[in-house]
């Protein structure tokens, strides 16, 4: 039983660590305006580049590197059409997630092709001197892959730039009430853009985490929905950093236990479990425990200029 | 959200009501070139799905042939791109029928898997087998578009009561909804068939004869069913609702201005409910025929991402409802055209995915590029 205590804690990190890295960097985007339904996307097509990288290269470091690029390249495909053109957010990120899931597919069947499966180099377990050693949690908490210990600090680093930069107050008034803001003199359209471009890049280590971290191989379409896990943890989150971090965790949490419960002997159905992170979301924006209110603007495109 | 937002819109503005306001003649020529500009995304995309073929090193003497035999090769094959189209074209139109009230509906993948859920359980287990004839296949049809019709009356009256933005409230039910097919063939309490063996799959049994929708061609053996039928006269109907009606106009009056609405007397609130209510049941409805005229039983997975091309398909039709059935019909040959090539001549279908991608991404653009230039 304090065996499977530790397991459990291991693993929920474990799961939790990508949507922690890519909810933090979509909080940003979210709070500017500026909804990335691409979150999945850039995550799979990252995940895909960085497992080529570290695969070409022999270095996971590389793969990293490989993803963050990949990603920032949805990314800015998203910032320019959704925020200089002014097309629709949500249709931009769907057809961008058809693209990444269809290119790296086939990218993945031709360069790859039938070496599926192939291990990929990546990251040892890093242990923190001290703590790994205590009982019973030591082990799960504080012998991790080194990305896990970099999304806690994203975390902190997100809530700092949002609350405590003044480009944090430019994005949130870009996110609330853009003509404001832009009659203030906040130039809206290149703070959105630059958000959208952060939340790619830290949805590059999301899905660098997932092939070159947590799973050393790459398969299609492995992101499975994690993405839209991520943006549904920034709404049960209340578009506020560290509840969002407490909401992927829950998250995590649910599917560690899916794995554990049956290992239990604890027969709860798992859909349950899996639908639970969303059925919370919903209760969340229709306020049924607590009141979470997306920023104003959000998903509205902002025109400079334009009377409507 | 309030007024002043959602007259700004959400990027997706509807060439709703504008009869006896003729616009100049530049803007009209505008218009017509933004017009063509989804029938040039849609060739653009297509030549960069050539150049993929062609990267492959399958010669494109081989890969094309394939790709056509797929859609139109045999009358079998060609049922079967149309039988792809028709729950792509009621998605749609649910689409812009929700779109004509500003609003928009993502859930479509959702709707189709509770109105799959309804219509299985229904045949399966509610006595629809016993029915007289046409009561058998109509009220397990019924019953999946109820179900997506609550489904989507749900975020209807999240967001009139909660002002919960639909957006958000459509997806997270959408993942619900496709969680509950999983849950449902998991269980034997639910619609699993009872396990025999443990090869037993976790699907539900397989729906009575009688439940099943009847075949057009009953002779032939071809699987042409009468969803084709369903999906042509519903597109006629919402046509003529959006553009002829008086709730047509209703809901048009909320999508341009929700508080000049409330003012006019309007009851703002239940037509929102109504728009997602109505759109939902089209996207239930699709599940439903997919269920009794397709697939037969209920699968995990069943709508594989049809609600998403079902919405993809209502964009690129940009608010007009004859031309929903005719992108269905796109996207249906090349959900088709692609599995076959993927058979035949060793291209993976994933090239398709790519078109389509490039296709809701231009489009997208286009639009919005369109709008900024008229």
């Amino acid at each position: 039983m304090i065996e499977s205590l530790g397991v459990f804690v291991a693993s929920t990190l474990r799961l939790a660590t990508p949507l922690v890295l890519g909810a933090t960097g979509e909080v940003v985007s979210e709070r500017a305006g500026v909804l990335n339904l691409s979150l999945e996307g850039m995550m799979l097509s990252a995940a895909f580049a960085a497992a080529l990288g570290a695969h070409a290269s022999g270095s996971p470091l590389v793969g990293l590197g490989a993803g963050v690029l990949a990603a920032l390249l949805l990314a800015a495909a998203q910032a320019w059409l959704s925020v200089r053109a002014g097309a629709n957010q949500l249709v931009v990120g769907i057809g961008i997630n058809l693209l990444a899931l269809g290119a790296t597919t086939f990218a993945y069947r031709e360069i790859f092709g039938g070496l599926s499966r192939e291990v990929i180099p990546s990251f040892e377990a890093w242990s923190v001197p001290g703590l790994a050693s205590l009982p019973l949690v030591g082990p799960a908490l504080f012998q991790q892959t080194p990305l896990v210990y970099a999304a806690l600090a994203l975390v902190g680093f997100s809530a700092w730039l949002i609350n405590a930069t003044s480009f944090g107050l430019a994005l949130r008034a870009a996110g609330e009430d853009p003509r404001a803001a832009d009659q203030a003199g906040v130039p809206v359209a290149r703070v959105r853009m630059l958000c959208v471009l952060y939340t790619g890049a830290c949805a590059g280590l999301a899905g660098a985490f997932l092939s070159v971290s947590s799973i050393s191989t790459f398969t299609e379409g492995m992101t499975n929905g994690a993405g839209y896990l991520a943006v549904t943890a920034v709404i049960l989150g209340a578009w506020r950093t560290s509840r969002v971090l407490a909401a992927c965790l829950l998250f995590g949490a649910a599917t560690a236990l899916q794995f554990l419960l049956p290992a239990l002997g604890v027969a709860l159905p798992t859909a349950l479990l899996t639908m639970l992170p969303y059925l919370l979301a919903l209760a969340a924006v229709s306020g049924v425990v607590g009141r979470s209110r997306p920023p104003a603007a959000l998903t509205l495109p902002f025109r400079r200029g334009s009377s409507r | 959200m309030t007024a002043l937002s959602s007259s700004e819109g959400s990027g997706l503005r509807t060439n709703a009501p504008r009869a006896g306001n003729p616009r100049p003649a530049t803007t009209r020529i505008a218009s017509l070139g933004v017009r063509a500009v989804p029938a040039l995304c849609v060739l653009g995309a297509l030549g960069l799905g050539l150049g993929l073929i062609a990267l492959t090193g399958v010669p494109l003497a081989r890969a094309l042939p394939a790709f056509a035999r797929g859609i139109v090769g045999s009358d079998y094959a060609l049922v079967g791109s149309l039988m792809r189209a028709v729950p792509l074209s009621l998605i749609g139109l649910g689409y812009i029928l929700a779109e004509r009230a500003n609003l928009t509906n993502v859930g479509g993948e959702g709707q189709l898997a509770v109105g799959g859920i309804a219509s299985a359980a229904v045949a399966l287990y509610g006595g629809a087998a016993a029915l007289p004839r046409p009561l058998a296949f109509l009220a397990p049809l019924a019953a999946g578009a109820l179900a997506g019709a609550l489904w989507g009356a749900l975020a209807g009256a999240l967001k009139a009561r909660r002002g919960s933005n639909e957006v958000i409230t459509t997806l997270l039910l959408g993942f619900v909804g496709l969680q509950m097919v999983y849950g449902s063939v998991q269980s034997e309490a639910l619609l699993r068939q009872p396990r025999t063996d443990s090869s037993t799959l976790p699907e539900s049994l397989p729906l009575p004869a009688a439940t099943e929708l009847p075949l057009l061609a009953r002779g032939s053996g071809l699987p042409l069913h009468v969803g084709l039928v369903i999906a042509l006269l519903l597109a006629v109907l919402v046509g003529l609702l959006l553009a002829k009606s008086s709730l047509g106009l209703r809901l048009a009056a909320v999508g341009q201005n929700e508080l000049a609405s409330r003012r006019a007397g309007l009851r703002v609130k239940s037509l929102i409910v109504l728009a997602l209510g109505a759109s939902g049941a089209l996207g239930g409805l699709a599940g439903a025929i997919m269920i009794q005229g397709d697939q037969h039983y209920l699968t995990a997975g069943f709508s594989s991402g049809f609600g998403f091309d079902g919405l993809v398909v209502g964009l690129l039709a940009r608010g007009s409802a004859w031309q929903v059935p005719l992108f269905a019909l796109l996207f249906g040959a090349l959900r088709s055209g692609g599995l076959a090539m993927e058979m035949s001549a060793q291209v993976p279908a994933a090239v398709v995915l790519v078109c389509q991608g490039l296709i809701v991404v231009a489009t997208a653009a286009a639009a919005a590029l369109g709008r900024r230039r008229a």
